[in-house]
């Protein structure tokens, strides 16, 4: 199998999901894992596909360039498969909300913290929210702590990093339930 | 007495309404042992249902005591014979995973509180009221009973606090 990542996105409308896997499906492409979310009015896809026999990202992309017709914009990524199976990061996850009113920095500072401390972010959110005079910044991270670094630890970073930019942060453990 | 395999979907029996046991019949005692044993030897687990080691009667067993998030808040071991929610307050969201669903996690939103009635190990009836985490895993138990899977009570994808309206 040969695997890429299709991105898709274009202005918001009924019927973008049905265009794009109609290609995929007559292609003959297995979907596995997707991401497609509504992001200020344009509608983003995120898709990771395999196909038996293309085996080159130009012949995959070629596909789909006829969605430019729909006002669709496409892109494809080949994956190597070394790359696809290396999945799986174990840890504490925790959930980190960002909020407050909005200025320059507030992902990046929170984001290089996290970095500097091999916490690995496996989500990420943001909505600007609030009135035109006064925006709101909301961020939601979903985080995966490595060992060498426990729940506690990362709260009194981020309520140092609160004060210093002056938003509202916290930091809870979602760890799941196994039942 | 055994530990049991635990039946991944897409076994048809997870989906299945499964049936009153009858009063009487004494059989329910050997598969009601036999839950507990595959609860322990699972490790992990704090529930099964029968219908998860292909057994169709209405018994589940919960033990949330040993697990760091039931610890302080829970009724031992819990022999569940047609278990039924009588009554039921509050909600909470809890990521949740289950075993005959591997590799994939939920946020499902439970009742906080519940009030179950049921008939014990021995025959006896019984009525408690459980709440947090014991509450959350008796409810994802009995789930199991009426052929429902977390999946199938999903309230959100992932991190959606702030999901656009309409």
């Amino acid at each position: 199998m040969h695997h890429y990542a299709l991105t898709v996105i274009g202005r918001d409308r009924p019927g973008i999901i049905a265009q794009v896997t109609e290609i995929l499906y007559k292609l003959g492409c297995n979907i596995a894992d997707s991401s497609c979310t509504l992001l200020g009015g344009q509608y983003a896809m995120i898709m990771i596909v395999a196909h038996p026999t293309i085996a080159s990202k130009e012949e995959m992309a070629a596909h789909f360039a006829p969605l430019e017709q729909v006002k669709l914009t496409a892109f494809v990524r080949k994956i190597d498969e070394e790359a696809f199976r290396c999945v799986g990061i174990g840890g504490e996850i925790c959930m980190i909300s960002v909020y407050g009113a909005d200025r320059p920095g507030i992902v990046y500072r929170v984001t290089k913290e996290l970095a500097e401390r091999q916490v690995n972010i496996s989500d990420l959110n943001s909505k600007l929210v609030g009135s035109e005079e006064r925006p709101v910044y909301v961020m939601m991270l979903e985080t995966i702590l490595p060992d060498s670094i426990s729940e506690e630890e990362i709260k009194q970073v981020m309520q140092h990093l609160a004060t210093e930019m002056k938003v509202d942060i916290s930091v809870r453990s979602i760890t799941p339930v196994e039942l | 007495m055994a530990v049991r395999d635990i039946l991944i979907y897409p076994d048809q029996r997870l989906k299945t309404v499964c049936a009153p046991v009858a009063e009487g019949d004494t059989t329910v005692v050997a598969l009601i042992d036999d839950l507990v044993e595959t609860m322990v030897a699972s490790g992990h687990s704090v529930g099964v249902a029968a219908a998860q080691i292909g057994d169709l009667r209405r018994v589940a067993v919960v033990d949330v005591s040993n697990s760091k998030l039931g610890r302080d808040n829970h009724h031992g071991l819990l022999t569940m014979v047609n278990p039924l929610v009588i009554a039921h307050e509050g909600q909470r969201t809890m990521r949740e995973g289950c075993m005959s669903v591997p590799d994939y996690t939920g946020n499902v939103l439970r009742a906080e509180e519940v009030v179950v009635e049921y008939r014990d190990r021995d025959g006896s009836e019984r009525v408690i009221r459980a709440s947090g985490f014991e509450a959350v895993a008796i409810q994802h138990e009995l789930d199991h009973l009426d052929g429902l899977l977390f999946l199938d009570r999903i309230s959100s994808l992932k991190t959606d606090l702030f999901r656009r309206k309409g």
